[in-house]
């Protein structure tokens, strides 16, 4: 499972990857200082493989550097859940899903990323 | 510790795009809660300023000099949209701790300063940094929040168009607020989609305008409690996208302190940036047990003449929010309602104590305060 050691906070961790205590086990998605369990801070990254969505939004109004619409769904990995961007081929809540490609999730060369797509 | 009171309260008219700087916002405010009072700017020992953007830094100072209160206390706080509840928060401590005999807060906000866009980005960067990739916005929680409300406690689309016609029906007889224009159902459920299932009327506008409270252990309205609390950062790291913790830890906590329950509250200001907050919130503090909200609003109690009236200013949605001043336009409605000062198509009858939460972004800070008369 584990890919490589990283700090909790460490912010260039891909959108794709969650954190593991290697003390406690404890799992998060959202980069802390710490982990939120025992508060040790050595931890572990590994990929997210496949998750189910929960609830989708499509947003008209975004960022102007950001796409429109932004197509957003709330996904439960396991006992994680996250918010990310939605591929287009992803419509319905309960979908399993997972992320690849390579797109641009906000302007600039540091927001290339995968998206949600339907397995 | 001594008991805190209201003793005046200041206001300006909230609107899109107000002709004077934030300095001037303020203090038009300040000097019309010290006129709204029979203390003096002589008898002001601290300053507590509520501003969220931060366009203009050494705010206190400037302020505090341009009552020519120098040589009191000031100081600067920031917590988003629940600045000036906090700001409050902060004077109630002071004058509480003997600190201070007599605190003046404001809060203010001028968010037509920049481009529009500037605000938005500047808005968006309170998420977490893993939301921020993802270009999520405030409204986008709103609008996976409230499809998840109405998915879960299969509630038609028109219970968050209620709360949009109910609040702005109030602000119609609101002079400070910045919108007087009472809309139908059908405007609300026909406006522009902003993230579906949220739409344009189901959502705050941006605010230019000022509050003040001058807080004392005088005569005045109580300040029976007050509480804050955060929550996750990150929305998606909660239990569950419909509980907002921050609002549940802050409204046990005002309540615990002062021994009462939701059911002693007359009037409420629920902190409604998006209408699906209103019903959250209210479900969170225990006014209504989890998905009934919507019911009751269908069911009118959380109107003007309801059993709960709930935003009889307009609340967000419709008086404005200018970021740092909301926490505070709440507890100067709240204020009026309690005193009595309002006509009778605007008055809670009888209110005795009254309760308002303020929010920080998406739940990552709340503020509630108990007031009694």
């Amino acid at each position: 499972m584990s890919e490589s050691n990283a700090t909790p906070a460490d912010e260039t961790i891909p959108v794709d990857h969650a954190f593991s205590c290697e003390n406690c086990g404890h799992r998060w998605y959202y980069t802390r200082s710490r982990c939120p369990n025992c508060a040790k801070n050595e931890v572990e990254t590994y990929k997210l493989s496949h998750g189910e969505l929960v609830v989708r939004t499509e947003v008209s109004m975004t960022p102007p550097d950001v796409r429109t619409p932004n197509a957003l769904g709330l996904v439960r990995f396991g006992d994680l859940t996250l918010i990310a961007q939605l591929a287009d081929d992803v419509a319905e809540v309960g979908s399993r899903v997972t992320f690849t490609g390579e797109h641009r999730l906000r302007d600039g060369d540091e927001f290339m990323g995968p998206r949600l797509t339907s397995v | 510790m001594t008991s805190v009171t209201i003793s005046g309260v200041g206001i300006t008219q909230f609107e899109s795009a107000a002709g004077r700087s934030i300095l001037e916002l303020a203090a038009t405010a300040a000097k019309r809660a010290l006129d709204d009072c029979e203390l003096s700017s002589s008898n002001v020992t601290s300053i507590h300023v509520g501003n969220a953007l931060g366009t203009r830094s050494g705010l206190g100072n400037a302020l505090a000099s341009t009552l020519s209160m120098e040589g009191v206390r000031a100081d600067r706080v920031e917590n988003t949209s629940a600045s000036g509840a906090s700001a409050a928060h902060r004077g109630v401590e002071a004058v509480a701790s003997g600190e201070s005999t007599v605190a003046l807060i404001v809060g203010v906000e001028k968010m037509s300063h920049g481009e529009t866009s500037d605000v938005t980005e500047s808005i968006s960067q309170l998420v977490h940094e893993r939301e921020y990739v993802q270009g999520l916005t405030l409204p986008s929680f709103g609008g996976l929040a409230a499809s998840a409300y109405l998915d879960r406690y299969d509630a038609p689309r028109d219970a968050l168009a209620t709360v949009a016609v109910k609040n702005h029906k109030n602000a119609a007889d609101n002079p400070i607020a910045q919108f007087r224009e009472q809309i139908t159902l059908e405007e609300a459920l026909e406006s522009p989609v902003v993230a579906d299932p949220l739409r344009l009327y189901d959502c705050c506008p941006m605010s230019d305008g000022a509050a003040a409270l001058v807080l004392s252990s005088g005569d005045g309205v109580k300040v029976t409690s007050i509480g804050s609390a955060t929550g996750t950062h990150a929305v998606a790291d909660r239990t569950d996208l419909l509980e907002i913790e921050s609002v549940r830890t802050a409204g046990e906590r005002t309540f615990d302190r002062a021994g009462l329950t939701p059911r002693d509250v007359d009037v409420a200001c629920i902190h409604d940036a998006f209408t699906i907050l209103e019903l959250l919130e209210l479900e969170e503090l225990g006014f209504y047990d989890r998905g009934t909200a919507w019911e009751a609003t269908l069911n009118g109690e959380t109107q003007l003449e309801g059993e709960l009236p709930v935003n009889p200013g307009g609340g967000l949605k419709a008086r404005g929010h200018p970021l740092g001043a909301t926490g505070l336009s709440q507890i100067i409605e709240l204020t009026w309602q309690l005193r009595g000062d309002l006509p009778d198509n605007r008055q809670v009858p009888d209110a005795t104590t009254s309760f308002a939460v303020n929010v920080a972004g998406f739940g990552n800070n709340s503020v509630c305060t108990l007031l009694e008369s």
